[in-house]
């Protein structure tokens, strides 16, 4: 056990994984697969695995894409690793075909690959491309697809090990605000499922759902909620594809009133699902969704503070629900 | 004079290919007598040596000067402030080292009328020289680096998004990729319209790389559109030498596939960008097509901010934090500013008796004024209201709030 970031973190499982499987490859552009943390050694895959099997590409995250999956094809475990600035520009390569080579050649094709997606830190002043946090509801909609969105530096190891080890293509959302999350994490390899939401309190008055970059908002509402007397639930989905019905309605169906929190897009976001799925299986519930309006956020931090979901917000609607 | 005959521009093998099309070209308009521009072989061969700085007049050079020094002083403002002001918001991806390519591509082309009659650039997420080299107002800018509502873009740009249609300046962009291909868009609907125009799109070593970039020169080619790629190449994508985008030393040999005219030019001399600009900018408005001009430049900063900076002083040396794993090595640096484009062109025009020492200081010194007058001015601007965050997604209206449930 010790302090890690999420960066640490995951290069950990990777290195541990590719140690084991002499054939596994990393691809990057940019973002050097490099992370250091007090008193333990500096995890370089770069230099530690060669650049026959760890790659910095020129800018072509179509090539990223399309290069790790044709290795899954081909029978080696590969991982790239998108910057934001290209989270989008390797669409096709997921949605139309890892997302579908499996069912197309009826089960032949494998492709033991992640995608790991990064999102951006949604920063003030960067404008449009550069703070958006979008590509959750995008990715989610693909069949074919796990997308996972881990929260903290723990579930980002375990959930990596265990995205590498699963035959299927995962995407593996990163969302970049939580870079400076650190927190101890244990050294050993370990794998959190791909498929279980996280309780992350337990109460009876409301059901709160986050995900990914929204969650350190989400428990900062929930900590304020519970100390003026409100009894919270709230869960961290980790899993947008497959979602955790399971969880979530046993939860509302004690609480009855639930309330999605994303850094999305209000339309279609990940909450949205989470209400209709919730909907259709508890009677008689509540519902409200705090969600960041349907516009590109702005540069100024002004306006974009203003509409990025934070832990006043939540509060706010969550009092408007529970009062 | 003798910094500059070092690293004369040279002509990439690929103008044969394109000089047999021009000859063609030429052949099938002579007997109408229209007059036209003539390419640099073919230039060659009628006595012209293509060194066309030859015929700029004293106030055109001059301007050239001067808005390489504006550049220069916006730049080292900017960085000065984000040093020494610790509240202060804005940020850039400074240009300073590179002004003499903006200033000489924009010094051959239109600048003014709008989008129907200027001719159009296309910038990147290093914008400000390009911007400034097109005739973009330097308050408008100032105010939008900050971010404040009477700013060129409102505050919902900043640095990476800056835009000004009014002087064809079609805006900046964060994205490495999509914008050379939107630019042929410009390009496409100019010559289905048959206006005089061009687009100019700037883009850096990394693009290479890039799908786009090979999509832009195959359908401009295939088109023959009146397009202009200036490839900054500063040797750098972000933190990551271009021997990791392409396995060519000089990109513009990639315009011997597309058949294409490719320059290659230093970009730390101005004359010499004006030359390769001029020609390039001629070829397209004659419906010769497109032209990929490699500038051999560097920029003076970081990639991004002032890391390795200090108050006053031009440049950023040593770590930068943010590579990692790749840093530049202080004496590439400093070899490179030891050809420094304002320099260069002041050493010219004072040999050339259009400056003496006195006027290139004067000019000098009012670029200064001018851009700390500049930022002084944005920082009284008022901040942009948070509800307007709702508005300009759509032509018409505004969204509705969502962050509140």
């Amino acid at each position: 056990m010790a302090r890690k970031s999420f960066m640490y973190s995951v290069l950990e499982a990777v290195q541990y994984e590719m140690r084991q499987d002499k054939n596994m490859i990393w691809i990057f552009e940019l973002t050097p697969p490099v992370a250091s943390t007090p008193g333990k050694p500096v995890i370089n895959l770069e230099t530690e695995f060669g650049r026959k099997r760890v790659v910095n590409t020129g800018i072509d995250e179509n090539w990223m894409a399309g290069c790790v999956l044709g290795a899954g094809l081909a029978g080696s475990k590969a991982v790239t690793y998108i910057p934001y600035q290209g989270n989008c520009m390797c669409f096709q390569m997921l949605q139309n075909h890892a997302g579908k080579l499996r069912s197309m050649t009826g089960g032949d094709a494998g492709m033991p690959v992640v995608f790991i997606l990064e999102m951006t830190g949604q920063t003030p002043g960067f404008a449009g491309q550069h703070s958006d946090y979008e590509i959750d509801t995008y990715y989610a909609h693909i069949p074919g697809l796990k997308t996972v969105i881990p929260s903290n530096p723990t579930d980002a190891k375990g959930m990596m090990v265990s995205a590498i080890r699963d035959p299927n293509p995962v995407v593996f959302l990163w969302a970049d605000a939580l870079r400076t999350l650190i927190e101890d994490v244990p050294d050993e390899q370990f794998t959190t499922p791909l498929d279980k939401a996280a309780v992350r309190t337990t109460g009876s008055d409301i059901t709160v759902v986050g995900s990914g970059g929204g969650m350190p908002e989400v428990l900062k509402a929930t900590e304020q909620l519970q100390k003026a007397g409100m009894k919270v639930e709230t869960i961290d989905l980790r899993s947008l594809k497959p979602m955790d019905t399971e969880t979530l309605v046993k939860s509302v169906q004690k609480t009855k009133r639930l309330l999605t929190v994303d850094q999305s897009y209000y339309t279609l976001c990940p909450g949205a699902e989470v209400i209709a799925r919730v909907a259709e299986n508890v009677e008689g519930a509540r519902y409200k969704r705090v969600a960041f309006p349907d516009a590109p956020p702005p540069a100024s931090p002004e306006m974009f503070l203003w509409m990025r979901p934070n832990a006043d917000h939540i509060v706010g609607a969550a009092k408007k629900l529970v009062g | 004079m003798g910094e500059r005959d070092k690293h004369p521009s040279r002509t990439a093998e690929t103008d044969r290919t394109s000089s047999t099309s021009r000859r063609t070209f030429l052949k099938g308009i002579a007997g109408a007598g229209a007059a036209i521009s003539l390419g640099s072989k073919v230039a060659w061969a009628n006595g012209e040596i293509g060194f066309w700085a030859k015929d700029l007049t004293a106030e055109q050079l001059i301007h050239m000067y001067t808005t390489i020094q504006r550049i220069r002083w916006y730049e080292r403002t900017m960085v000065d402030k984000m040093l020494t002001e610790p509240n202060y918001r804005g940020y850039n991806h400074f240009y300073a080292g590179q002004e003499a390519v903006a200033t000489g591509v924009s010094a051959a082309l239109k600048n003014t009328g709008g989008i129907m009659e200027a001719d159009l650039v296309y910038s990147t997420h290093r914008p400000s020289g390009h911007a400034i080299a097109k005739g973009v107002d330097v308050r408008k800018m100032a105010a939008e680096y900050d971010f404040r509502a009477t700013g060129l873009n409102k505050g919902y740009g900043g640095e990476m998004h800056i835009a000004d249609k009014s002087v064809g300046f079609m805006g900046a962009d964060g994205m490495i990729g999509p914008g050379p291909v939107i630019a042929t868009g410009s390009a496409f609907a100019i010559r289905a319209r048959g206006s005089k125009q061009v687009v100019v799109n700037y883009g850096g070593d990394g693009t290479y790389a890039t799908p786009h970039f090979h999509s832009t020169l195959n359908n401009a080619t295939l088109l023959k559109l009146p397009f202009i790629y200036v490839l900054e190449n500063n040797l750098y994508h972000q933190y990551a030498h271009y021997s990791y985008s392409t396995p060519m030393k000089d990109i513009a040999t990639a315009a011997k596939t597309y058949g294409i005219s490719g320059v290659v030019v230093d970009g730390q001399d101005v004359f010499q960008v004006y030359n390769a600009a001029k020609e390039a900018v001629e070829r397209a408005r004659a419906g010769e097509g497109p032209t990929l001009i490699e500038a051999k430049t560097y920029r003076y900063y970081n990639h991004w901010g002032a890391p390795g900076a200090k108050p006053g002083e031009l440049g950023a040396f040593g770590y930068d934090p943010l590579a990692i794993t790749s840093f530049r090595p202080e004496r590439e640096v400093r070899a490179w500013m030891a050809r420094d484009p304002v320099d260069i062109s002041r050493n010219a025009l004072i040999s050339w008796k259009v400056l003496d020492r006195a006027k290139a200081d004067a000019i000098e010194a009012a670029a200064k004024k001018e851009m700390i007058e500049a930022f002084a001015w944005a920082d009284k601007q008022p901040m942009a209201k948070p509800e307007d965050g709702l508005k300009n997604v759509f032509v018409e209206g505004t969204v509705p709030p969502r962050q509140f449930g």
